[in-house]
């Protein structure tokens, strides 16, 4: 069954460079201590997350109308943010003002919403066959 | 002249909601015929609906990639005149059963002596 479409490949490599690129301000900023930047980066980089996934996910359900409301876009960045957070500063690329604890402690509260984000993903599979809903697969 | 138009209006009405829904019976029937691929498809439909079905590519596509999900449609790959390979679509055994029940439970009934009679009146 085909749940990694074009566009949601397309959708993760963009959240991979603006996670990355988010990472590189957010450790020059915290490291030079500059609180504007900082809320300003971090409101930049949730304003274009979510217009890509805004985007790719529009341009995925004409592709293919998979019914998973919206879990595999919130698993995709939940792994991608996260993942790339963690290695950032357990690599030492991130400031000296900066905590791994942080990060995990960031990981696992949003892995509390993803897995209620889950349940409700399990729940709607119901009204779904091969993971497209039954009220719309057939023209 | 003003029922004309309004009877036009009503037709026209009536058959766009008649003609929802109907993509998947003429891509099912274009592919019990042979073999396909999507321009093929797309000609059989317009030429045996005397061009009262009419479909984008568009909206082709995305039937064809939906039904394949579904594993009630597959393709085989072959030489395309120039450029890449054409998707040659076909049924599964799966798609074949889901049309012929399909057909049994709700185009065969229109053929019972009855509705024969009724629909022949009406045409009069």
């Amino acid at each position: 069954m085909k749940t990694i479409t074009p566009y949601l490949l397309r959708f993760a490599l963009a959240a991979t460079v603006l996670t990355i690129v988010f990472r590189y301000f957010l450790s020059y900023v915290i490291e030079n201590q500059s609180g504007i930047i900082i809320t300003f980066s971090a409101a930049t980089y949730g304003l274009l997350m979510f217009a890509s996934g805004w985007h790719f996910g529009r341009k995925d359900g004409e592709y293919l109308p998979i019914f998973d409301v919206g879990f595999r876009f919130h698993l995709s960045t939940y792994l991608i943010h996260n993942g790339l957070s963690l290695l950032w500063i357990g690599l030492g690329f991130g400031s000296k003002y900066e905590n791994l604890n942080v990060s995990i402690m960031v990981a696992i509260y949003w892995g509390i919403f993803l897995l209620l984000h889950f349940i409700f993903f399990l729940w709607a599979r119901k009204n779904s066959v091969d993971n497209l809903d039954k009220e719309d697969l057939f023209e | 002249m003003k029922n004309d138009k309004k009877l036009n209006e009503l037709l026209h009405s009536w058959e766009n909601t008649y003609k929802k829904g109907q993509l998947t019976l003429w891509i099912f029937m274009a592919l019990q015929e042979s073999k396909k691929y999507v321009d093929d498809i797309k000609d059989f439909i317009e030429k045996q609906s005397n061009g009262t079905i009419s479909c984008e590519e568009q909206s082709l596509y995305r039937a064809l990639r939906k039904y394949e999900h579904i594993d009630v449609l597959t393709h085989d790959l072959k030489d395309g005149n120039k450029g890449p390979d054409r998707k040659y679509y076909y049924l599964t055994n799966l798609g074949q059963e889901l049309f012929n029940q399909f057909v049994n439970r709700n185009i065969k009934l229109f053929y019972s002596t009855e509705i024969k009679n009724i629909l022949k009146l009406n045409e009069q």
